[in-house]
């Protein structure tokens, strides 16, 4: 099908080109390693893909309390910034896993939001770490967590005429994603859980954690009920095998081509467990907090 | 040393089959059955021959009025007429003046198709080992085969243990980078394709079968091939290609995409192996193997599966009796065709994983009781041949000893093992090959009918065989490269036999110029001074000109040609290969073909694992390999070989597998869900040892090595992951679920997606 490209080089223009013409008919790209494989497979036929390029959403800024990522950032640009090692292992980690090197030079993490693929390994790490979106149109802009934003597969809040400029997370969080593959590179996660510790505010009560899902059902999955059995700041042995059988008690969980439902839930029980263990290794190594 | 093809191959200025185009060219597609088995109840073709910028459609109808005088072949016709047999067999191509137009076009063909049951899965349909009287009358039996020697069942009644298992692999591709592609122009008499392609005779051959033409009329000519494995042995589009230009009368560019090299091309289908062996006194006495091949839409008759594949379940070992017995199914998946090593790995797997698996039963070292039972040079084995020249004994004492070394440095750390595998091949010599070969003043060139499918054995092997020969350095040594109307025969770039028999026929051809030198240099030479000879001739290249050396006089090439051969560019010569075909004592057989092994090559494998026991996940973390080498031609080459193989191998072992849905479609026809190895999964160490000296038949007794070194890897895996452990997975490949299975942490019963239930869908993008 042929489409026409276009190349705004400010927000204005992109906000009035992605407004054209029905819904659908107008679509932003960033990378175009989603998009262009799914208008490929004729899942979409737009008429004006909308390329993100030019526009000002390429930095990495780094404030006292939180990271804001442009949309269209390369992964691996965010990868390889040793700021963001330091600050959010959790991501970095998940970052140098996706697909190739040379896919990372393109693809972006907005690309990788709005696709919001059920096994996303960008998605449990980043709603572990409560992002937050910053959605905009000609109409205004709007603040979003991530969590919200998703919905299923392909399925999200963004409007026609919106667009994601930015991912907001909060800095430094603790934590690990862990994974597992048939095949380790190049392929798709079985299961991704990303483990993450929020500080406490007041020092006493118990740390925050996030324990996140992917690659189970078709939407990332929040374990509140794991989460809450990590009651101390440095749990023990059995809150840590607690939190893993929670979290394979609780999440929804599918059989397709890629495993069978039994297994993703032995699975989601190795994964925490290693995930935490991980991030409490890692706050002992940065002397804790 | 750069390989020459190498640079340019990467700056793209080798032309693939897939590079293939013309002026005016057509491109097609295919429109193929969706179902597995089915009637064709109706086929409507009006709509995509009105579409824009379409030339020609070609059905089974066209096919019947383009070829009136050809027998068809009702079993196998070249496009579905009534019936599907496979899903992805193909229905009707559509070319037209552009890809995007005949890919529209092909959409617009409408069929209607009355599906009836698919037979797709062999272990459910018998789930026991079937007896032979409902065989006999079961049409889906493509071939049986039965062979023993001494009576096993008397042995088994008396020995102290007989140690009984069941292994299962997988439908298997070969996965070539580049999918099969073709070009083809037919003008008058003349049915001209280019193609990608192992085989440019053996093509040419079935080409004039299809088509119903003599052999003259029909003009193969290969193209670089971007990887074959087996799977380019046979025509499987060039026929369709033709009829479509001879239809449309413009050339026609013909070329599948990677869903489509998954859904028909030739390939390794399921396999079920039971195995029984017989121990006594500490000693294997008796084995019998009893296999279900799955061989696809193969017909009666029509491949060697079966009986090539059944010998390689005894393993290299001396037995007192064997039975093997076995049934070639025919179901509606492809046609099986060749697939490095044909079916040799699975084989392997599943004789050399019993063997362990008795060894570790009986608490003996597994390495020290192959040693026990391995066939020696000169010995005359199971089959009642004489084992010739075969390093397997030498080869399993040296993997013993780097063993024992992992073995210490490791400390039995948790979840680390180590697995050994012990394979033999035998290589195709006795199919023939001829070379012609022209020494000038400027160089020697190499005029023959293939071309470079990826492996070197032609840009580099031919090379070296002449130079070493010669004694001319390789860069005055040229390959020539000619279609089937103008090369001299050859049998095919397969079965690890290139080296060996066309190498031979090129050794052949340098040893009858060097004789023809020596005898015009002793008569004085044509139009020169002759001298006293002393010695065989030495070619030279000095200052880019050849010259020959007799003891320490030395002449330019040129006083030794006539003035004709001066002004055609040098002296010509005429190798010729033809080995011998081998037989097996026919008293052994009772019931269809046991193929002979010949010229025994041995491959002896260690593989270090590291699992993770609470997920399963296996990782490769060292490997090596002992290879019979004969003699090494090329060494850089010898190596790229085994290399490739092992990882190749790896992937049959770890991740490789064709996942079928109850209804018999293929959920993974696409690189996605179908993982070969990538560049990742290469093990940190990979240790390669040739052990030369245990001659084959090929030039200065090279053994063949495109296919030996990947027989022995996915039982290496398997056994590394058993001694890591302790649980025997008997089913490839090793997937992170199934050794989960193995190891207990979730219930056996059938892996995915033979439940058949749950979202799983076919093709489509990423989750
Ligand atoms: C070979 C391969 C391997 C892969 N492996 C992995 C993997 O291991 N793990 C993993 O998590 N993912 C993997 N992916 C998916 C990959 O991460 C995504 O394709 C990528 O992140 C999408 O980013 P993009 O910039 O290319 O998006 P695009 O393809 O440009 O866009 C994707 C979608 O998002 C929309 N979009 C993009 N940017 C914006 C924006 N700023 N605002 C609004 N809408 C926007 C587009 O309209 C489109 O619908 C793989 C993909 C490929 C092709």
């Amino acid at each position: 099908m042929p489409f026409e490209l276009l190349l705004p080089r400010s927000l204005e223009e992109a906000w009035t080109l992605l407004e054209q013409g029905a819904p659908g008919s107008s679509m932003a790209m960033a990378g175009g390693t989603d998009l262009l494989l799914a208008m490929d497979f004729r899942r979409f036929a737009p008429e004006r893909v909308v390329s993100l390029s030019r526009l000002p959403l390429d930095t990495v800024e780094f404030g006292e309390r939180e990271v804001r990522i442009g949309s269209t950032v390369p992964l691996r640009t965010i990868e390889l910034d040793p700021r963001v090692r330091r600050a959010l292992p959790a991501l970095s980690e998940a970052l140098a896993e996706v697909g190739s090197v040379q896919l990372r030079h393109r693809a972006t993490l907005g690309g990788n939001v709005v696709r919001a693929s059920a096994s996303s390994d960008l998605l449990p790490p980043l709603v572990a770490m409560d992002c937050r979106l910053t959605i905009s149109s000609r109409k205004g802009r709007r603040s979003l967590s991530l969590d919200e934003f998703v919905e299923s597969s392909w399925r999200t809040k963004l409007q026609p005429g919106e667009l994601v400029e930015d991912l907001r997370i909060p800095t430094p969080l603790p934590g690990a994603y862990r994974w597992q593959r048939v095949r380790p590179a190049n392929d798709i996660s079985q299961v991704g859980v990303a483990v993450v510790r929020h500080p406490t505010h007041d020092g006493s009560s118990a740390p925050d954690w996030r324990i996140v899902a992917g690659g189970t059902s078709p939407r990332v999955q929040r374990l509140r009920g794991s989460e809450s059995a990590l009651l101390s700041p440095w749990p023990s042995e059995e809150e840590i095998a607690e939190a893993a059988q929670r979290a394979a008690q609780e999440a929804r969980f599918a059989t397709d081509l890629r495993a069978a439902e039994e297994y993703r839930r032995k699975l989601l029980e190795a994964l925490v467990r290693s995930g935490i263990e991980s991030t409490l290794e890692r706050l002992r190594e940065g002397g804790g907090r | 040393m750069t390989r020459t093809d190498a640079l340019p191959k990467t700056a793209g200025a080798r032309e693939y089959g897939f590079d293939l185009s013309a002026p005016k060219m057509l491109w097609a597609v295919y429109v193929t059955s969706p179902h597995p088995h089915a009637r064709l109840v109706s086929l409507d073709t009006e709509e995509a021959r009105r579409a824009p910028l379409v030339r020609a459609v070609l059905t089974s109808k066209e096919v019947l009025s383009l070829l009136p005088h050809r027998e068809i072949d009702e079993a196998s016709p070249l496009l579905v007429a009534k019936a599907s047999r496979f899903q992805g067999e193909p229905v009707a191509l559509v070319a037209a003046e552009t890809l995007a137009a005949a890919r529209a076009a092909a959409r617009l063909v409408k069929s209607e198709w009355e599906v009836q049951p698919a037979f797709t899965d062999i272990e459910s349909e018998f789930s026991e080992w079937p007896d032979r009287d409902r065989m006999k009358a079961d049409p889906r039996v493509n071939a049986h085969v039965l062979a023993h020697r001494g009576d096993f069942d008397r042995i088994a009644r008396s020995c102290d243990l007989v140690h009984e298992e069941v292994y299962r692999t997988p439908m298997v591709a070969q996965v070539p980078m580049e999918p099969h592609s073709c070009l083809a122009k037919v003008t008058g008499e003349d049915w001209h394709v280019r193609t990608t392609t192992q085989t440019p005779f053996g093509l040419r051959e079935d080409l004039a079968d299809k088509l119903g033409l003599p052999q003259e009329k029909v003009r193969v000519e290969g193209t670089w091939v971007g990887g074959g494995f087996g799977g380019k042995n046979e025509a499987l589009l060039e026929a369709h290609a033709l009829l479509l230009s001879k239809l449309a009368g413009r050339p026609v560019r013909l070329a599948l995409t990677f869903r489509e090299e998954f859904l028909f091309t030739r390939t390794t289908q399921p396999a079920v192996f039971r195995m029984s062996s017989c121990v006594k006194g500490g000693r294997l006495v008796a084995r019998r193997t009893r296999l279900l091949l799955d061989t696809g839409a193969s017909l009666p008759g029509r491949d060697f599966a079966l009986g090539f594949a059944l010998g390689f379940t005894l393993g290299p070992y001396r037995l007192e009796a064997w039975e093997l017995e076995g049934y070639a199914l025919r179901t509606n998946r492809p046609p099986f065709g060749p697939h490095r090593a044909p079916l040799a790995p699975q084989c392997t797997f599943a004789a050399e994983s019993h063997l362990d698996s008795l060894a570790r039963r009986m608490g003996v070292d597994p390495i020290e009781f192959r040693k026990a039972h391995i066939w020696t040079p000169g010995e005359i084995n199971p089959f009642g041949q004489e084992v010739g020249p075969f390093a397997a004994a030498e080869a399993l004492d040296r993997a013993h000893e780097l063993e024992k070394a992992w073995r210490a440095e490791l400390k039995g750390a948790e979840g680390t093992g180590i697995g050994a595998a012990v394979g033999f091949w035998s290589t195709g010599t006795s199919s023939g090959g001829e070379a012609i070969l022209r020494l000038g003043p400027k160089g020697l060139s190499i005029l023959q009918g293939e071309r470079e499918i990826g492996t070197g054995s032609i840009v580099e092997g031919l090379r070296a065989i002449a130079s070493s020969r010669t004694g001319l350095p390789r860069e005055a040594v040229r390959v020539e490269y000619a279609d089937t109307s103008r090369a001299p025969f050859d049998s095919g770039v397969w079965g690890s036999r290139t080296t060996i028999a066309l190498g031979r026929a090129v050794e052949k051809g340098c040893l009858a110029l060097l004789r023809e030198l020596a005898a015009r240099w002793s008569k004085g030479g044509s139009g020169a001074r002759g001298g006293k000879r002393t010695g065989a001739p030495v070619l030279l290249f000095e200052k880019r000109e050849v010259r020959v050396r007799v003891g320490d006089r030395v002449r330019s090439l040129s006083s030794l040609l006539t003035r004709k051969e001066r002004r055609e560019g040098g002296i010509l010569s005429h190798g010729k290969e033809y080995g011998r075909s081998q037989a097996l004592d026919t008293s052994l057989v009772q019931e269809g073909v046991l193929y002979p092994y010949a010229d025994l090559i041995a491959s002896v494998h260690l593989a270090q694992v590291a699992i993770d026991r609470s997920t399963g996940a296996v990782r490769v973390v060292r490997y090596a390999a002992f290879q019979d080498a004969g003699h090494v031609v090329d060494p850089e080459g010898y190596r790229g070989q085994v290399e490739g193989a092992i990882l190749m191998g790896l992937g049959t072992a770890l991740t490789e597998e064709g996942l079928l849905t109850p209804q018999g479609r293929l959920l993974n026809a696409g690189l996605l869900d179908y993982r070969v190895p990538t560049i990742h999964d290469v093990p940190r160490e990979l240790r390669i040892e040739a052990i030369e000296g245990y001659l084959g038949s090929g030039p200065g007794g090279a053994k063949g090595v495109g296919e030996p070194p990947i027989i022995p890897v996915p039982a290496a895996v398997a056994n590394a992951v058993a001694d890591a452990t302790g649980a025997r997975v008997r089913d490839l490949p090793l997937t992170p679920e199934r050794v989960a299975r193995a190891l207990g942490l979730i219930s056996s019963g059938a892996p995915t997606p033979a439940e058949g239930k749950g979202p799983a869908r076919a093709g489509g993008s990423v989750g």
